[in-house]
């Protein structure tokens, strides 16, 4: 109707929620509008009063508090008022103006009726976060499009109908089959079920070699209840997996434990070029350290592929990690050709994010040695493979820990009696670093060597550290200290005291989670490492609600997922990544995403306070 | 005299508006029922130049009510000349339009608040608006235009007094600045008559905080 409200239309429309809206009703919408006027320093709102309208404001800010934190600072074409009208409960906030500040009025019937009629301004005012969080990530990544590199399932590489026989057959008719197939292996199955396999190795070794005679059954010499992989896993983590284990054949089942097929390591050369599988198979054959760290500079491109694919960040984080124990690997043994073998068993262990499979493409490296019992942590060796590695590594892009947190640091390559020594010492001197330290159990994942050493070595702290009252109220005081910015004013960052800044440290709110569920995890006493995985633990031993692991675990893919756009962009244009998001860049409904995510955190935060007992 | 004894005293919208009640001086703003309005024309002089549109808007308890808004074309008698620069209101756009007689009934109509009483009257400048719409009364109805009346300009050269400030100072735009209120792109009676209402709410805010209290309607009262 009245085209001289153009301004007040043009305003609306060019703000979220309302610029979602069709122009008829836009052109309706302003004169259900009011407009109110709030000078400098005055309150808008008042917590305890109810509220029947919802507030737009047209110019100015309005500081929103619960009395004596900063909830939100809001600018032109922001939104309040909402949460008391759709609670229809009084308002939980002040609102004060902090600026002079004109505010479009909107009356709670016809918010009502928006929000019953326009899907897009009912999600953008939806009482939590969740639904918000969830469209998106929904919007972020489009896994049906999905990258070729989690496309790729096992079942993709099976190809011929694997050659079979009873473990009754003799030695002789077994090798007969698999010449005749022209095979180098062969699946032994008794009553449809696979009971062994026989491969060319095992004729050459455990018949020719150790003289059995070729008319014995083949069940004497075969592998019995050989590795086996689900035909749905990752073609990329199960190659990781045999050429870790040094294993050529990998039968494959299906969801019912029937053989759908063999895989078998040349199977990866019909993987497009772009694979990642490729970089481990090519590091395979690099015998240099110049060699390895010419291959990691193909990482950044891989994640940078990986984000464009809309991979998800857990996902990306995954490969990424697998990609770097791929070169750590090599590093290693490239070190123990030139050395010689270690003087006792040992683990090369990697710590933090590489542990919990969340690498993204800027951060240090964290890792160190577990020696067996009977090692001389003394010996020459171990701090000559260290220094190797972890050169090699810092060649490779990561950069050296600044808390030397590192296998260089004699303290962190010592027997596994003394790594419980260290734990131990917290319990006697409980200072905030002996905390930190201990913390470095909690995220800590075997590469090389000895496992066994390693996942022992967890499984006993694990135990210990969830029945200790002391460090999990250090731990819950450190995870609720560090918390996000409250989110975005005039393009800046909008920190706690209301001071703004220029840039956003995303990492501080991706740590604030992983200590979050660090903290659960131990309290549920359990050994999982990745972040999300560790919130769904807490959330089905109810150590955390349903809603807020959910919130959790999507406020942390969103961040994820952001920093890796960011460095995988970085990366592209030749810049060193960082954790450092630039607020006006960001498009505004990253901002606003970021927010809640934020938000998310804080409120989990909150929970950890008020509710665990904490040492700050 | 002899006028007066002659003619009917303001009939219709006009006497209904003399029926109603004088709000008193000492009633708040924010109890107030008022009617930003704002004319525009083609000069300073009724008696010269031409009413083009007519532009209010209701502003009650302390808010403008957007959805009372109205806004009139005029048709002039004469041409609409060279103002036509300043409103972009040319006159084959006029030439449909009502005369000022035919929508002045509606005009005044507006000044009614339920009661009734007086709605006052708030303009920038508001000799403008009391000298052509006086003038269209007399004309139609041969009686005068009683309003009370809050003019903008004169309320922000009493926040002013004391403060050195230039000739501009007190023009609709630049107080709109000094309140920290939102620059309008457009310019027409409606738009103006809401810029009106805006400010009026900034200077109470400010009013209001000088002087420790609600404020009345004879602080702001020409």
């Amino acid at each position: 109707m009245e085209v001289e409200l153009a301004e007040v239309r043009d305003f609306l429309a060019a703000h979220p929620p309302f610029d979602s809206l069709p122009g008829t009703v836009l052109d309706e919408l302003p004169t259900r509008c009011t407009l109110r006027y709030a000078r400098r320093g005055s309150l808008v709102l008042r917590a305890g009063l109810t509220n029947d309208r919802l507030f737009v404001v047209r110019s100015g800010a309005v500081d929103i508090t619960d009395g004596t934190r900063l909830v939100d600072r809001v600018g032109a074409g922001g939104c309040f008022g909402m949460s008391a009208l759709i609670e229809k409960a009084p308002t939980r906030y002040d609102v004060t103006a902090i600026e002079d500040t004109l505010l479009i009025t909107i009356p709670q019937p016809y918010v009502d009726d928006l929000l019953e009629q326009h899907e897009p301004v009912a999600v953008h005012f939806a009482a939590t976060h969740r639904e918000r969080l969830r469209s998106a990530l929904g919007q972020l990544q489009q896994p049906q499009r999905g990258s070729a590199v989690f496309r790729t399932s096992v079942r993709d590489l099976l190809r011929v109908t694997p050659v079979t026989a009873s473990p009754d057959v003799s030695i002789t008719e077994a090798a007969r089959a698999m010449a005749e197939a022209g095979v180098s292996s062969l699946l032994l199955m008794e009553h449809g079920r696979l009971v062994g396999i026989l491969t060319d190795r095992d004729l050459r070794r455990r018949v020719l070699a150790a003289e059995v005679s070729p008319d014995r059954p083949v069940r004497e010499v075969m592998t019995p209840d050989p590795v086996t992989v689900r035909a749905d896993a990752l073609a990329l983590e199960v190659l990781l997996e045999m050429t870790g284990r040094n294993i050529h054949h990998l039968p494959v089942l299906d969801e019912h434990d029937a053989v759908a097929g063999l895989v078998t390591t040349t199977d990866l050369v019909r993987l497009e070029r772009s694979n990642p599988v490729y970089l481990v198979t090519d590091l395979e054959r690099q015998t240099d350290v110049e060699g390895v760290v010419r291959l990691a500079g193909r990482v950044p491109r891989i994640v940078d592929q990986l984000v464009q694919e809309d991979a998800t960040a857990a996902d990306i984080g995954r490969v990424t990690a697998a990609l770097t124990d791929a070169l750590t690997v090599r590093l290693i043994q490239i070190a123990e050709a030139e050395l010689g073998p270690a003087p006792a068993s040992w683990c090369w262990v990697a710590l933090g994010s590489a542990a919990r499979e969340e690498l993204a493409l800027a951060g240090d490296q964290d890792n160190a040695m577990v020696l067996a019992d009977d090692a001389d942590p003394s010996h020459p060796w171990w701090g000559m493979l260290a220094e190797r590695v972890v050169a090699g590594l810092e060649a490779c892009g990561r950069e050296r820990c600044p808390g030397d947190v590192m296998a260089t640091n004699p303290r962190w390559r010592t027997t596994a009696r003394g790594w419980r020594r260290e734990f131990g010492r917290w319990s006697h001197e409980p200072e905030p670093d002996a905390v930190l330290a201990a913390a470095i159990f909690y995220d800590m994942r075997p590469v090389h060597g000895d496992t066994a050493l390693v996942t022992a070595l967890r499984d006993d702290v694990v135990a210990l550290g969830s029945r200790s009252e002391l460090l999990l109220a250090y731990l819950t005081g450190q995870a609720a200290r560090q918390r996000p910015p409250i989110g975005f004013f005039r393009g800046f960052v909008l920190e706690d005291a209301g001071e703004h800044r220029d840039t956003l440290d995303i990492k501080r709110g991706i740590s604030a989670v992983v200590q979050i569920a660090r903290v659960h995890a131990l309290r549920a006493a359990s050994p999982v490492l990745p972040t999300s995985e560790r919130l769904a633990v807490a959330r089905a031993r109810g150590v955390l609600s349903a809603e807020a692991a959910t919130d959790l675990i999507d406020a942390f893919e969103l961040m994820s997922y952001l920093r890796l756009r960011h460095q995988a962009e970085q990366a592209r244009q030749g810049l060193t990544p960082d954790n450092h998001l630039n607020p006006s860049t960001l498009g505004s409904l990253d901002r606003r995403h970021l927010r809640d995510a934020f938000q998310v955190v804080r409120s989990a935060q909150h929970w950890l306070t008020t509710r665990l007992p904490q040492v700050p | 005299m002899r006028d007066l004894l002659r003619r009917p005293a303001s009939p219709g919208p006009l006497a209904d508006l003399e029926a109603a009640a004088e709000p008193a001086r000492d009633t708040p703003v924010a109890e107030l029922e008022l009617v930003a309005l704002d004319l525009e024309t083609t000069g300073l002089d009724p008696r010269r130049h031409e009413v083009l549109s007519v532009g209010w808007v209701p502003v009650r308890g302390g808010e403008v009510v957007l959805g009372g808004a109205r806004h009139l074309p005029v048709r002039p008698r004469g041409n609409v000349g060279d103002s036509a620069v300043v409103h972009g209101l040319t006159d084959d756009a006029l030439a449909s339009a009502p005369t000022l007689e035919e929508v002045l009934p509606e005009v005044v109509t507006a000044l009614i608040g339920p009661g009734p009483v007086r709605r006052v009257l708030v303009a920038h400048f508001s000799r403008v608006e009391t000298t052509f719409l006086g003038a269209a009364c007399r004309e139609a109805w041969g009686a005068p235009l009683r309003v009370p009346v809050v003019d903008t300009l004169e309320v922000e050269r009493r926040l002013l007094r004391g403060t050195p400030h230039a000739a501009g100072a007190v023009r609709l735009d630049a107080c709109r600045v000094r309140h920290g209120l939102p620059r309008y792109r457009a310019h027409s009676a409606v738009v103006d008559a809401i810029a009106c209402a805006e400010l009026f709410l900034a200077q109470c805010a400010v009013l209001e905080e000088r002087l420790g209290r609600p404020v009345v309607l004879g602080d702001v009262r020409s």
